[in-house]
């Protein structure tokens, strides 16, 4: 028997970074009115498959992360009036996901500064959720589920914020959980630079990675890349990224780099040889110092090859306290 | 990857057997199904009843505008899904969802924007039911009492098939349906006036819930072709049904005549609930609702698919206390322990083990020889019992692996061999060969068609099929016509 | 009783809990002669047994239902409670030091798959356990030398066999060990020939990286073609470090083996210590070392700065070029951050400009233990919170609305509240477990 699939969508509520996606500068702006209408039909295109579907889905904000959606957890005063054109779970769905984002939305609108978006947060909740879902199966049989029948969670990603540099360690860290739970994460990157830790997490939970070059085109990329539970895309292929970036971030300056001085104890990455490992206090010999201080240089050239990407990405990483033009373009949308 | 290179390789799909209603669907003419494609929620309910590849290129050609060339499509396909691939196209084409065209692909454009209308809702087709007005004087009916009375009717349908035979008078359901097991061949009348289950209704028994109401749906469905009723009402009413809400009372108001008449049957499967019969509002049971969904939260106590039926209420409300998954505990002395009250079940059971004891909450019993063999006698198979008896399978008995004890598995079906010790084949004996080279020469050729059903070397003469008879006459008169 | 986590249904969430180093070390008394395991690092619930239990054929039947106790009611909510509870307070005791990874750690594990190993003294056979237990072995061992590589050699039918290459991805050492009509056993085992194969394998590798070979023998008897004490004598030559861990008895050959090489040596039991022993050789020697001679954090020779490039990956639809390492064409492959070398696997040596090229990922599977999230507080009391979350902060599961009376243990809130110390969010119990032992990142904070 076919089984159902759960599908968590993280969807990356960056104010700053949909202003700017929806500039018309862009070759293709996309405004987040017409993005969410296009995740709709996304959303309910995955519901409408298969009447056990489940999805939840998480909003990443700057700062916090917030559950828009879940198809398991319904509060009954949420339930719009039945209509005889619409399907009433697809209603659901609509009604819930812009009532909770047009709130989230308009409380960010009162902050001064906009923090960086709390995406780990958001991955972490689906996971927390999916591990709950996937357990509470087995637990209420009280034996251990036959694993043909646990559903076949997924997490989508659709991200237009830059790599968080700070955030390395927590998103690795997630991604090894999502790897042992078998979870897939797909990743869309729907604006702005791709991303070197969205691009591992594809990679290593066997996800795909997209980025979306045209962004007139997002329902039929999403549908076309993202609607298909894993077996599936063993008949009909999705595409993969193509280059997969394996920079890690340094823990002394949150710079992404290429080559690192990694200590033997901890095994933590620093982007320049230091005397002293700030993490696990190990005391390094003077002449690897030396040697490597040497070796610098020789370096530095090559490492220009990523400089000019790496100046953008940390710029960009730093939230943009000029103005939060946002919420007005937001308020259309009501 | 690592992670999929450690997996198997080859292709595993979840078996994927076609849905009943599909072949009814693909008979019906084009024009049939496109006037029931008008409707959303007939798109929607059919698209959910295809196989998961099906929806998938469904999906991907939904929201193009123009026709795409087969080959951009089909350039997404792995080799090894080459076959699924095509056989899903076949599908889409017999239902006319997407034309038969080796060059280009592209939906039918009713079957489009009705589909893009569901998801997106909007249009003022009003095909998910019109909700009626809140009744301020009469509370309706909760989601409890609609189990309860789906379960009723549903299991008395049942129990009146299962004890039928046996003498016991147990509740009668309406004429309408007693009119639809005989039409539908599971019960007949053979001896006397008595209505009998027949070694199909035996069969049907032990089916899972779902597969036993859409066969009694596919059944009301040709009857309804009989009657002249207009199919695509028929249909897009069931399909209505299933995109409906749980706890809900829709409005009798916008039904056609066709549909209103239906009512009436729907009420005695309990696939409907009303609170009297010229009602002015209906709500459909969990039976109808959950029509296009594959694992079926039955309101009843044999299984309730987990999460969804949670899901959808919050609570799983549920009879007789059995709501675990299965009941059966098989053990290898072919002893049976059945957890469970309920008579329906425990009828069910009787039909292929010898009783030993009742209790108020167990039933024990043995699979023997006799008990098998009645069972097998009356039609059922030995897959069958197999099958019932994994799906509904203790718990504690899934640690098990193999599930089922592999001994009485196999003796279940060696009993089943012993009933077909003889077998008839219709054919030809070839004999009185002039000499032991032409026996053999001739025998050769029919081994290599693979017709040779017994040979004997010492008598020189061999029995070949039916099938293959033409073909090794003209092998024997072109060979003497040579000689 | 069965040996823990046989159930692989369920996500093993100990499976990368680290042996402690400043955990219990006990002393097994040598009253029983033959199993002169030494410092038995205890790892975790289960392992109890195998000091009470001598040996699998002396122990009585295992009453495991007689260890839960029911409540007045009947039910076993407060068992399983309690056992909740002990597994808090365990992680609460957890040292918070850091803990010594190995950058480079390579392994031969030998495999006897003589007719030896097809006794049943260890349920359900030694075969089927050693397999089940290797593989456990391999997933631990990565996860704490996430940059060593393991290869697989067998010994049977008088011959060694090479069943896997080396290989620092998991997954593929697991799918050596994974086809079990593969490697049925049969005939004699020769350990001489096994020792000269996988010495062939490790004898390429630089001298500074570690050689171990792990020998899972279950037989009494080894049939070599020459003189085994010259194999020894070359092992030695080659710091190749020999650990064995017998089945059946102890041989002098293989304590031997173990003495001269610097390895361990160990005689299995029953279920329970052939897993603890086996466990015991993946915590690398000389974090052993360390932590004798006073523990991380003091000055230390082996500790080191290195330096290490993250490459780039192509994908398998790029155009095909030369590697630098073998001059095969291939279209995927790994390019080399400093000069742009393509590469076919990582980790390994540029061949072009010698800078190690390591996969990130690989580094960070370890970092968890670096910065663990703080444990969340039980919340004892609602008193003085006016308005309560309704549910949990991560998987959004409501919380109850009365407290439960049957707990009164340590660190259990009778709300099934927990709260994050930094965040300030309520988490309910399974997500306190799991952000703890699976993922390692709170989900209010984000670290």
């Amino acid at each position: 028997m076919e089984k159902a699939s759960h599908l968590s969508v993280i969807v990356d509520l960056s104010p700053t970074q949909w202003h700017l996606s929806a500039q018309a500068s862009n070759q293709y702006p996309l405004s987040i009115e017409t993005f969410l209408s296009q995740l709709l039909a996304f959303l309910n295109a995955h519901i409408a498959s298969k009447h056990e579907n489940t999805l939840v889905v998480f909003g990443a904000l700057p700062g916090k992360s917030v559950m828009l959606y879940s198809s398991t957890e319904l509060l009954t005063d949420d339930m719009p009036p039945l209509d005889a054109n619409s399907y009433l779970p697809f209603k659901l769905v609509d009604s819930t996901v812009v009532r909770k984002i047009m709130d989230e939305l308009d409380a960010i609108g009162k902050l001064e500064e906009e923090p960086p978006c709390a995406l780990v947060g958001a991955v972490t909740k689906a996971l927390c959720y999916i591990n709950r879902i996937t357990h509470h199966s087995s637990t209420t049989t009280g034996v251990a589920e036959d694993p043909t029948t646990l559903h076949d969670p997924r997490i989508l990603i659709l991200s237009v914020s830059p790599d968080l540099s700070s955030s390395y360690i927590p998103i690795m860290n997630a991604i090894f959980s999502a790897q042992k739970l078998k979870v897939t994460i797909d990743v869309c990157k729907v604006y702005g630079p791709d991303t070197v830790f969205l691009q591992q997490a594809a990679h290593l939970t066997d996800g795909s990675y997209i980025y979306l070059e045209r962004r007139d085109a997002l329902l039929q990329n999403l549908i076309m890349s993202f609607l298909s539970p894993p077996f599936i895309r063993k008949i009909l292929a999705v595409p993969k990224q193509d280059k997969i970036d394996f920079r890690a971030a340094c823990f002394c300056h949150k710079n992404i780099v290429d080559v690192g001085f990694v200590c033997s104890v901890c095994l933590s990455i620093f982007c320049q040889p230091l005397p002293v490992c700030s993490t696990c206090r190990t005391k390094f010999p003077i002449n690897t110092l030396k040697r490597l201080n040497a070796a610098r240089p020789a370096i530095t050239p090559a490492n220009s090859r990523m400089g000019v990407p790496l100046a953008n990405l940390n710029n960009a990483a730093t939230p943009r306290s000029t103005s939060t033009p946002v919420p007005n373009g937001m308020s259309n949308l009501r | 990857m690592p992670v999929q290179s450690l997996q198997n390789t080859d292709v595993i799909l979840p078996q994927h057997t076609p849905h009943p209603l599909l072949p009814f669907l693909q008979s019906q003419s084009q024009n049939t199904l496109t006037r029931l494609y008008q409707r959303p929620s007939s798109c929607l309910s059919i698209f959910r009843l295809l196989g998961p590849i099906e929806r998938q290129l469904i999906m991907n050609l939904l929201w193009l505008e123009s026709a795409i060339p087969a080959a951009t499509m089909s350039a997404w396909v792995m080799p090894e899904g080459k076959q699924a691939y095509d056989e899903a196209l076949a599908v889409m084409a017999g239902l006319h969802i997407a034309p038969n065209s080796t060059v280009k692909l592209a939906l039918n454009p009713t079957f489009k924007s009705s589909l893009r209308q569901a998801i997106t809702g909007g249009g003022n087709t009003g095909s998910f039911g019109t909700p009626a007005d809140k009744d301020y004087k009469r509370q309706s009916a909760n989601i409890e009492n609609l189990d309860a009375y789906a379960l009723e009717r549903w299991e008395t349908i049942l129990h009146y098939m299962v004890s039928s035979g046996q003498g016991q008078n147990p509740a009668k359901p309406s004429q309408g349906v007693l009119y639809l097991l005989q039409r539908s061949g599971l019960m007949n009348t053979a001896h006397g006036a008595i209505l009998q289950i027949t070694s199909s209704g035996f069969q049907f028994l032990l089916h899972s819930p779902h597969d036993q109401l859409w066969n009694l749906l596919l059944q009301y469905l040709h009857m309804a072709e009989e009657r002249q009723m207009d199919l695509v009402e028929v249909l897009s009413f069931l399909f209505m049904l299933s995109t409906m809400d749980l706890g809900r009372e829709y409005s009798t108001e916008p039904l056609s005549e066709t549909q209103k008449a239906m009512l009436e049957d729907l009420r005695d499967y309990g696939l409907v609930w009303q609170r009297k019969a010229s009602s002015k509002r209906f709500s459909p049971t969990r039976l109808a609702t959950t029509l296009t969904s594959s694992s079926p939260p039955l309101p009843s106590s044999h299984s309730t698919g987990g999460s969804r039926a949670a899901d959808a209420t919050g609570t799983v409300a549920l009879s007789s206390g059995a709501a675990q998954q299965g009941f059966i505990v098989l053990e290898t002395n072919y002893r049976i322990y059945a957890y469970t009250d309920n008579p329906l079940q425990t009828a069910v059971l009787n039909l292929f083990i010898t009783m030993k004891y009742r209790f108020p909450n167990l039933v024990v019993g043995m699979l023997t020889r006799e008990s098998v063999r009645k069972a097998l006698s009356n039609g059922i198979s030995a897959e069958q019992i197999i099958s019932y008896l994994t799906t509904h399978a203790h718990p504690q008995m899934r640690k098990n692996n193999p599930l089922l004890p592999v001994t009485v598995q196999d003796q279940i079906r060696l009993w089943e061999l012993e009933r077909n010790r003889l077998k008839s084949a219709e054919g030809y004996l070839y004999k009185d060969f002039a000499s032991q080279a032409d026996y053999e020469y001739v025998l050769a050729y029919a081994k290599q068609l693979d017709v040779v059903l017994w040979e004997s070397a010492i008598k020189r003469c061999f029995f070949g099929t039916l099938e293959g008879h033409s073909n090794v006459r003209g092998f024997i008169e072109r060979r003497t016509g040579a000689a | 009783m069965a040996p823990r986590n046989q159930d692989g249904n369920f996500m093993d969430v100990d499976s990368d809990s680290d042996i402690s180093l400043l955990g219990d070390v006990e002393h097994r008394g040598k009253g029983k002669g033959k199993g002169k395991a030494t410092d038995k690092r205890k790892k975790d619930k289960g392992k109890a047994k195998a000091k009470e239990q001598a040996y699998t054929w002396e122990a009585s039947y295992t009453r495991s239902w007689d260890t839960v106790q029911e409540d007045e009611a009947g039910s076993l909510q407060g068992a399983v409670e309690d056992l909740m509870a002990r597994g808090r307070r365990r992680r609460l005791l957890a040292p918070a030091a850091a803990i010594r990874r190995t950058i480079i750690r390579h392994l031969v594990l030998l495999l006897d798959l003589s007719a030896a190993m097809m006794d049943r003294d260890m349920r359900p056979t030694r075969f089927d356990l050693m397999l089940q237990y290797a593989r456990e072995f391999v997933v631990e061992w990565f996860d704490q030398n996430p940059l060593g590589q393991i290869g697989v050699v067998g010994m049977r039918a008088g011959i060694g066999e090479r069943i896997g290459e080396m290989s620092g991805n998991p997954q593929d050492v697991l799918k050596y060990l994974s086809d079990r009509s593969r490697l049925e056993p049969t005939g004699e085992p020769s350990l001489q020939n096994a020792i000269e194969m996988a010495r062939s394998s490790m004898s390429h590798l630089p001298t500074h990286s570690s050689r171990e070979i792990l020998i899972i023998f279950g037989s009494l008897t080894t049939c070599d073609p020459g003189n085994i004490h010259d194999t020894l004598d070359a092992c030695v030559k080659n710091k190749i470090r020999i650990s064995v861990v017998a089945l059946a008895a102890e041989m002098k050959i293989c304590r031997n083996l173990c003495d001269k090489t610097g390895g361990q040596f160990g005689v299995a039991m029953n279920e329970g210590h052939f897993k603890d022993i086996l466990f015991e050789l993946v915590p690398p020697p000389a974090q052993r070392a360390v932590a004798r001679t006073g523990g991380p954090g003091a000055s230390n020779p082996a500790a080191d700065l290195m330096m290490m490039g993250f490459p780039t990956r192509l994908p398998d639809s790029s155009p095909p070029s030369l590697c630098a390492c073998h001059s095969d064409m291939k279209s995927e492959g790994f390019l080399c951050p400093r000069c742009m070398a393509k590469v076919c696997d990582v980790p390994t040596d540029c061949d072009i400009c010698g800078l190690m090229i390591v996969s990130s990922p690989h580094l960070a599977r370890s970092y968890h233990h670096l910065f663990p999230v703080k444990p969340y507080e039980a919340v004892r009391s609602m008193d003085g919170i006016s308005e309560p979350v309704t549910a949990c902060h991560a998987c959004a599961r409501v919380f109850s609305i009365t407290a439960s009376t049957a707990v009164a243990s340590e660190g259990v809130s009778p709300w099934g509240r927990y709260r994050c110390p930094d965040c300030h969010n309520d988490f309910c119990a399974e997500c306190d477990v799991f952000v703890h032992d699976v993922i390692h990142c709170c989900p209010g904070c984000g670290k």
